[in-house]
């Protein structure tokens, strides 16, 4: 079977947050970027557990042919990444803008597998830290006319099914799910399916000799409809928080215990 | 001629109420619609809950507009984008709000992708722009940032509202009296695609309708202590939660897990031991009415966030908050 994973650049979110909480977070002139230029870039957690997905459903000997595949202005080195975790080959669709409208992206990664063979399964991440916006998948579902499972946190082939069928675990709110697909189907992974692996040093050098297949739009022959952007990013900005904590007093543990149990007494929060 | 329709989409929850979150989407739907001299319609699929048509009114919609089917009795991803895309096609709302859950989560995108309409989740807000169009602010990194979008060039939109985007408030001078208008839809043809052939079964009390809510995080050091974050949940009556290292550690399962992607949480109180406040944990509980942070770090973020703050060793205060609340 062919499994393609779509995979995104986006800043390192611990880098983030740690900019954020320092109050150093900034946007830059064009107004929506961010400035700082020492966050490191990396792929996205969830799409890097994708990725081990696929390697896992080929470590339990299914015979498969894994593609990553990236949407943005310089994914070369996601892509390499990717292919020393495991991936047979990569694909580039190249796109200037740092905040691409997903709408163009999902339709550019749809018709790219459309033409280069049709995919069994296809894995995203559940959501991009960056956007947290988790609807490339869905979009690429449609586009594909294929049925989508978000949140899985195990795929496995389905035993003694006629077709290629899924049976996955999905993370809900109500706890774990099973659920089976036929293929093909799109996957989001979600981070309950644990720590991805890391690509061993001789795959690392390995794939810094590979280049990925770089895909033009025109190279897809796309409606130029298709490309028009819905969702245009016109600003970032850092919310405050209106901070007004009390810092309860108390000298020992228990002081403060009970302080803090009088005022919850007090406001009528607890018995 | 008309604006095209503001719609809020909402569906029975097992509980037999509106979504929850339905009167927010309504609030922010209503100013939409103000702004826009637009209908405001409250689109129900499947059975139609109680409140549903009182509390379209309270909050100023002019029509319930109702799917009934057998196909829309229990929630179905394929059956309801569905159902959804015909009613689009027929009625061209400019905005389709829904408020943001797993379910949202797996149906509005597809919602938009079915129809080429324009998607944007986490919202926090919808306004007309300068230009007249409409704009989408939503979070992004967790919460870290906001983005605010620009929604032209799709003929219509989806929006899914974060769970603390806004508080409720019914329409200002009484409530309307919405007509209930029954749409029919031709489900017949569709067969869901995806088969569950295991249920998730909650055991017990959900996190989400939870009055207390005590979490743990990191900084409790060991899975041997998550126990006195649930002494403590027990003490005071509530539930207990926990920040995503260490469900991603396996201290406890991922069903406990508060935040961006977790459970998005609306206690009374909140009281957050050994977590550090990062974005995306406080995206599943900053809609706490009240939050208590207890951390060994003074400058720790919670504090931000937090009513009451407690500086000190969370292994060191657990155990006295829970004599104390037990007394
Ligand atoms: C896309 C994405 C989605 C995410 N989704 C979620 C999510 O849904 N939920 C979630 O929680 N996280 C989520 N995260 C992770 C999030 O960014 C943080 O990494 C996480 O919330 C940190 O957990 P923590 O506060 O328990 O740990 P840490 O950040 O390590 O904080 C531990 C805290 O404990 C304090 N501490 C240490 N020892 C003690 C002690 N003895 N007594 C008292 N305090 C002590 C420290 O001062 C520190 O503040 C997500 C991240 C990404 C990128």
């Amino acid at each position: 079977m062919r499994i393609v994973v779509c995979v995104k650049e986006v800043l390192d979110p611990d880098a983030v947050n740690n900019y954020a909480l320092a109050g150093r977070l900034e946007i830059g002139e064009d107004g929506k970027s961010l400035t700082q230029t020492t966050i490191p870039r990396l792929m996205n957690g969830f799409d890097e557990q994708a990725l081990e997905a696929a390697l896992r459903l080929r470590d339990a000997g299914v015979e498969c042919r894994i593609g990553a595949v990236s949407v943005g202005p310089d994914t070369a080195t996601i892509l390499k990444h990717a292919a020393a975790l495991g991936a047979d080959e990569i694909a580039a669709l190249p796109m200037d803008d740092p905040t691409p409208d997903y709408h163009v992206a999902a339709a550019l990664l749809a018709a790219y597998i459309r033409s280069s063979g049709d995919a069994d399964l296809v894995l995203c991440g559940r959501q991009a830290s960056d956007d947290d916006q988790g609807v490339v998948p869905a979009l690429i579902c449609e586009a594909l006319g294929m049925p989508l499972v978000t949140n899985a946190r195990a795929i496995e082939l389905a035993p003694a099914a006629d077709e290629p069928t899924l049976r996955i675990t999905r993370v809900t709110p109500d706890g774990d799910e099973v659920v089976e697909v036929s293929c093909p189907a799109v996957v989001t992974v979600s981070n309950e399916l644990g720590e991805p692996r890391y690509p061993t040093a001789a795959k690392k050098i390995a794939a810094r000799r590979m280049k990925p297949e770089i895909i033009t739009p025109e190279g897809l022959s796309l409606p130029a409809e298709t490309l028009r952007p819905r969702v245009v990013a016109q600003r970032q900005f850092v919310p405050t928080v209106a901070g007004d904590c009390e810092f309860v007093p108390g000298e020992s543990p228990a002081e403060l215990a009970e302080a803090l149990v009088a005022r919850l007494r007090q406001d009528s929060l607890i018995q | 001629m008309d604006a095209k329709p503001i719609v809020v989409c909402t569906w029975n929850e097992s509980q037999g109420g509106l979504t929850v979150g339905a009167e927010e989407a309504l609030t922010l739907g209503r100013g939409v619609a103000g702004a826009t001299g637009a209908k405001l319609r409250l689109l129900v699929l499947g059975p139609l809950p109680e409140a549903a048509m009182e509390t379209a009114g309270r909050f100023g919609a002019d029509a319930v507009d109702w799917i009934e089917d057998a196909a829309l009795e229990a929630f179905s991803p394929d059956a309801y984008v569905e159902a959804l895309a015909g009613y689009c096609q027929q009625e061209s709302p400019a905005l389709v709000l829904f408020n943001q859950a797993a379910d949202t989560r797996l149906v509005a995108p597809r919602l938009a992708g079915r129809v080429g309409a324009g998607v944007v989740m986490n919202g926090v807000d919808v306004s007309v722009g300068e230009g007249g169009g409409l704009q989408a602010t939503a979070s992004a990194y967790g919460g870290d940032t906001q983005m605010v979008y620009e929604l032209s060039g799709a003929p219509s939109y989806v929006v899914a509202l974060s769970a603390n985007a806004l508080l409720p408030e019914p329409a200002e001078g009484g409530p309307t009296e919405p007509e209930c208008r029954v749409i029919s839809s031709d489900l017949s043809g569709v067969q869901e695609r995806v088969r569950v052939i295991e249920q998730a079964r909650a055991e017990g009390p959900r996190l989400e309708d939870a009055d207390i809510i005590v979490s743990g995080g990191r900084g409790l050091g060991g899975p041997e202590n998550y126990k006195l974050i649930e002494q403590l949940a027990e003490a005071l009556g509530g539930l207990a939660g926990a920040s995503r290292p260490i469900v991603d550690e396996g201290w406890v399962d991922s069903s406990q897990q508060v935040g961006l992607t977790g459970k998005i949480t609306r206690p009374a109180l909140y009281l957050a031991a050994g977590i550090s406040g990062a974005s995306q944990h406080m995206a599943g509980c900053s809609a706490a009415k009240t939050i208590v942070a207890i951390n060994s770090d003074p400058d720790a973020a919670i504090f931000r966030y937090a009513r009451y703050g407690l500086v000190g060793d969370c292994l060191e205060i657990l155990p006295e908050l829970i004599r104390a609340a037990r007394q």
